[in-house]
């Protein structure tokens, strides 16, 4: 049995790290499941197992999983509280013959965060270039661009804002994200 | 702020992007010579103009052309390498 090491447990690079909490609440969902699928065959596999495919940049549901389409061939799996749904998806998958793409291991090469709270528009927009304000940037969007100068995939889920980046950077973004929780408490506190 | 519109994901700060130069054709391995190839790999044409050239946008690893007045370092237009002639 193979035990996957992430960066905040003992022994990884953000160990010890606190995440912001207050009016920017910053979750790691890291160890959440989730499945990247890229490469030619990716498409054709999901459309013949009933997913209905979402254009470039946009996500839909499907079978309780959210579907992400980063690419015309780049394909991820969100499976918070679908693991089964994605345990099942996977078997299928992996007895396929083939073509059906291969895994782009976004489980492991990715970490996966939250950002939420009532300060947690405010706290994008210095974060993050792009506008991500709900009218321009609804719940089927996807953004691929940098936050705190990492590269990372942006989505506006129910419950916050997701980010997925380099795992390796899981540090550095928790940083940047605690700084930006301090500047905004600082400034509520402000005559 | 400089932006660049990429294609597939819109108008991006020109700090996600990446230049790989002018696009022109490889010469053909069966009869280039050595000169063909290093002017190739080494020689750049650097001429006023509007150039094509390949750009890629880095959070999403998408290349595509854009064409772009080397003189006034202005982009006229981004596309699809899909759409190219």
């Amino acid at each position: 049995m193979i035990q996957q090491v992430h960066p905040r447990n003992p022994g990884g690079a953000a160990e010890g790290l606190a995440l912001p909490k207050g009016p920017l609440d910053l979750a790691d969902l890291t160890a959440a499941p989730r499945f990247g699928l890229k490469g030619p065959g990716s498409t054709d596999w999901l459309i013949g197992h009933g997913a209905a495919l979402p254009e470039v940049n946009r996500l839909a549901d499907w079978q309780g999983m959210r579907l992400l389409r980063l690419g015309r061939e780049d394909l991820l799996l969100l499976a918070e509280g679908a693991g089964e749904a994605l345990d099942r998806t996977l078997e299928s998958w992996r007895a396929h013959p083939g073509p059906r793409g291969w895994s782009a291991w976004r489980e492991e090469g990715w970490a996966w965060f939250r950002l939420s709270g009532p300060a947690q528009d405010e706290a994008m927009a210095r974060l993050c270039a792009v506008d991500l304000r709900p009218t321009i940037f609804p719940g089927d969007r996807i953004a691929q661009t940098r936050i705190c100068g990492v590269e990372a995939v942006v989505l506006r889920g129910g419950r916050g804002f997701d980010i997925l980046f380099d795992i390796t950077l899981t540090a550095h973004l928790i940083g940047r994200v605690a700084a930006a929780t301090h500047d905004l408490c600082q400034r509520e506190v402000e005559p | 702020m400089k932006i660049l519109t990429c294609p597939m994901n819109g108008p991006r700060n020109i700090d996600e992007f990446q230049s790989f130069g002018p696009m022109r054709e490889a010469p053909d391995p069966e009869v280039a010579s050595d000169a063909d190839w290093a002017r190739y790999l080494f020689q750049a044409e650097n001429q006023p103009g509007v150039v094509v050239e390949w750009w890629r946008h880095v959070p999403s690893n998408y290349f595509f052309l854009a064409e772009r007045d080397i003189v006034t370092n202005r982009v006229l237009r981004t596309f699809d390498p899909g759409e190219a002639e």
